[in-house]
């Protein structure tokens, strides 16, 4: 009985999803019969609210998955055919959209833009992953992140950074959150999908430049593993520290470490960290008086991010497109004349006036002011966290995940020789 | 260094990707913008071969309307409403009468003798004499009245708010209403994006009504079944285009179509059946970015097109005998 109930939920929860599909096609397409060729559109196109919901479902099964892979499992074939699913579900036939990398601006602009309703599927995306994170590390990278799958494909001979360069790239994820939050808040762009590299592929329609940073970003990562999950994807950073707090991290060996040191060199992404060594730690003096001279230097980086931001928002605002033409209107009135500009051209067929729109610029350059000294503050506390990081010392004894940067990829655990 | 090519590899990479970013970035800026990729040049449709144009502009009326708003023909007499107006006037021009209504009209139709107008969404009902003769119960508040089609027992209304036809008996009594679905799955209900929704009825009383987002043009039958249709998206003469064509429309005496389109804006002429015969008036003949004329047509076949930018009344009278042959 039971059963039956799920086949007749599943039969006309499909009914109801193709009905949708056929009331999206009513409108006859418009016919071009001059040999126009229609421009490529920046986003899919919308998606009847039943599949929405589908692909939430989807998203929470491949979640558990990968969860159930990285941890109970501990399969590193079931997680890489799950990323090849991935990839294929949720990059090529989604086309990358909707991601929850890219959900950070929808949420961002849900709370600074009132008149902004942000999707519940949306929310669900940018929330789901960073609850499963928070009990089970971040199994999403593992095996639920597009972006991530088309890049653990292409690894072919990962280098180990030095750990001062890992440390150094690790701050870039930082800076794009920051300015991401920024510009979404300002309402002025989502760089995170204009800068997404994979989605041109995914699409297969990108511009020319798009193909060359999602190219260059696999060229460069079968050598340097996920270089973008690891030094530019502003979403690790939530997920890594989410990732931190995780109760049931995946763990090297199923039982007691025996020191084989199998593992060490296993990870692409140098995300284990090894048993520490007291006696060095004491001898290069990394010691309490450095520890405290690093947490005091904290409120002079903030002070000092802070100051950065203010500086720099001018500058910041112009990438918004309202200050820049306003600017560009006051600095060039001549180029109201210009009937190719479609920007000026667009502004002067609205019927707003200057007076207007330099009012509007600046309500959105006072946005830039606040908003820029708040990044640049957090900027600054990240390094100096970051710094006060190196001196603090972890006792380990045995080789285990580096929990905030572990992508749960679970290449880790076929190294290892214990056995439950 | 045994990674040294690797890691030299790995440079050149970071270097292109950080160039990829700054120069998308900075080529996107609006004093460094192209000409818009979505710019579509409809000027070759504005021109229509000649041999295509059946009808010429023989003269025009100047209405003295601020806002004309619609007009009907009857019985050889032109009735237009707008303003607070409604004037009727003969085929050569001269008013005849010119009645002040209690509002703005909406739409006008004629049929013996009674002169319906829909304004505020009710129907008023008025004789030739300008006389108040019945006011119906107004439709419901989302109602949106743009057309009215009248026979000897009926009068439908085209409801572009409720996207819905709603039959009335003479009287003004409610009859029934239908929103143009199908049984057969052909047509999916009136699809009405903009407020253009025209009924009206031929020579042999059959009620066609314009199902403007699918540029198709219907026949029901008085109790709303879907009896035939025809439909013809496109660009070219012989084709609706946009949003939401035809705007308007209205019979000849022998049961031909004249259309009237917006966007790009022209008259043209169906044969019964939906085949395209002829242009009456090309979009050079109108203002650019116009407004739809709504149409009517006199027993002459000459064509009447209230034109609401330049506020006239232009007259197209056929070019040669263009009646509809035994077998069209």
């Amino acid at each position: 009985m039971k059963k039956l109930k799920y086949i007749l939920f599943t039969f006309y929860f499909l009914l109801f999803t193709f009905t949708l599909i056929a009331q999206q096609q009513r409108f006859p397409k418009p016919e071009f019969e001059s040999g126009y060729e229609q421009p490529d559109t920046v986003t899919p196109e919308p998606r009847a609210l039943a599949l929405e919901y589908f692909d939430v479902l989807v998203l929470i099964l491949v979640l558990s998955l990968a969860t159930w892979f990285a941890l109970k499992t501990r399969s590193r074939q079931g997680v890489l055919w799950l990323s090849v699913f991935t990839l294929i579900y949720f990059g090529f036939y989604r086309n990358g959209c909707i991601c929850s990398i890219g959900a950070i601006q929808n949420v961002t602009l849900s709370f600074a833009d009132p008149t902004y309703a942000i999707s519940l599927t949306a929310l669900l995306f940018f929330i789901l992953p960073l609850a499963f994170t928070l009990f089970f590390g971040r199994t999403f990278c593992a095996g639920a992140c597009p972006l991530g799958a088309i890049q653990d494909l292409v690894i072919i001979k990962p280098i180990s950074l030095p750990k001062w360069l890992n440390k150094t790239l690790g701050l870039i994820p930082y800076l794009y959150i920051s300015l991401a939050v920024l510009f979404a808040a300002t309402g002025t762009d989502f760089i995170i999908c204009r800068y997404d590299p994979f989605v041109g592929i995914f699409r297969m329609d990108a511009k020319f430049l798009m193909v060359v940073l999602g190219v260059s970003f696999l060229l460069m990562g079968m050598f340097v593993a996920r270089p973008y999950c690891r030094f530019f994807c502003p979403y690790s950073v939530l997920l890594s520290w989410m990732s931190r707090f995780s109760k049931w991290h995946l763990t090297i060996t199923p039982a007691a470490c025996i020191q084989c040191k199998l593992c060490t060199n296993s990870c692409p992404f140098d995300a284990i960290d090894f048993p520490t060594n007291e006696k060095e730690v004491v001898k290069s003096g990394l010691g309490t008086k450095r520890f405290l001279a690093y947490a005091v230097l904290i409120p002079i980086w903030v002070a000092a991010g802070v100051f950065v931001g203010e500086r720099s928002h001018t500058f910041l605002s112009k990438a918004n497109p309202d200050v820049f033409l306003a600017e560009l209107l006051i600095s060039n009135p001549e180029i109201k004349n210009d009937p190719d500009n479609l920007d000026v051209q667009t502004f002067l067929a609205s019927g707003k006036t200057m007076e207007t729109l330099v009012q509007e610029a600046e309500v959105i350059r006072g946005k830039f002011y606040v908003g820029s000294m708040i990044a640049g503050g957090f900027m600054g506390l990240v390094i100096g966290m970051t710094l006060l990081n190196t001196v603090v010392f972890r006792k380990r004894q045995d080789y285990v995940p580096h929990k905030g940067n572990c992508l749960s990829c679970a290449r880790c655990m076929d190294y290892c020789p214990v056995e439950k | 260094m045994k990674n040294k090519g690797i890691i030299i590899f790995l440079l050149i990479m970071a270097a292109v990707i950080i160039a990829v970013i700054v120069g998308d970035y900075v080529s996107d800026r609006p004093n460094r913008s192209k000409p818009n990729p979505f710019a579509y040049d409809v000027k070759e449709f504005k021109t229509v071969d000649p041999e295509l144009i059946h009808y010429k502009e023989s003269k025009n009326f100047r209405i003295g309307f601020e806002k004309p708003v619609a007009i009907a023909i009857h019985d050889d007499k032109i009735y237009v409403a707008g303003d607070n107006n409604l004037k009727c006037i003969d085929l050569s021009g001269a008013l005849l009468h010119d009645f002040t209504l209690p509002g703005k009209p909406q739409t006008v139709e004629v049929f013996n003798q009674n002169i319906y107008i829909a304004i505020n969404n009710q129907i008023l009902v008025y004789d030739n004499g300008g006389n108040l003769l019945n006011e119906w119960e107004p439709m419901g508040e989302n109602s949106l009245i743009t057309a009215i089609a009248a026979t000897e027992n009926d009068v439908f209304v085209a409801d572009a708010g409720k996207r819905k036809v709603v039959r009335y008996s003479s009287d003004g009594e409610f009859l029934t209403e239908f929103d143009g679905k199908a049984e057969e799955g052909v047509l999916h209900g009136f699809i009405i994006p903009s407020p253009c929704f025209d009924l009206d009825i031929n020579d042999v009383n059959e009620l066609w009504v314009v199902n403007p987002g699918l540029h198709a043009l219907e026949n029901y039958t008085f109790d709303g079944n879907l009896r035939a249709h025809w439909k013809n998206t496109g660009m070219r003469p012989e084709g609706f285009s946009g949003c939401c064509n035809p705007s308007h429309f209205t019979f000849l005496d022998d049961g031909r179509f004249v259309t009237s389109e917006k966007g790009l804006v022209r008259i043209k002429t169906y044969k019964r059946s939906g085949e395209f015969e002829g242009v009456v008036a090309a979009p050079t003949k109108f203002t650019d970015e116009g407004r739809a004329p709504d149409v009517a047509a006199d027993s002459q076949n000459n064509i009447y097109a209230l034109d609401f930018d330049k506020k006239l009344i232009r007259v197209f009278e056929p070019k040669n005998n263009t009646r509809l042959q035994p077998g069209d």
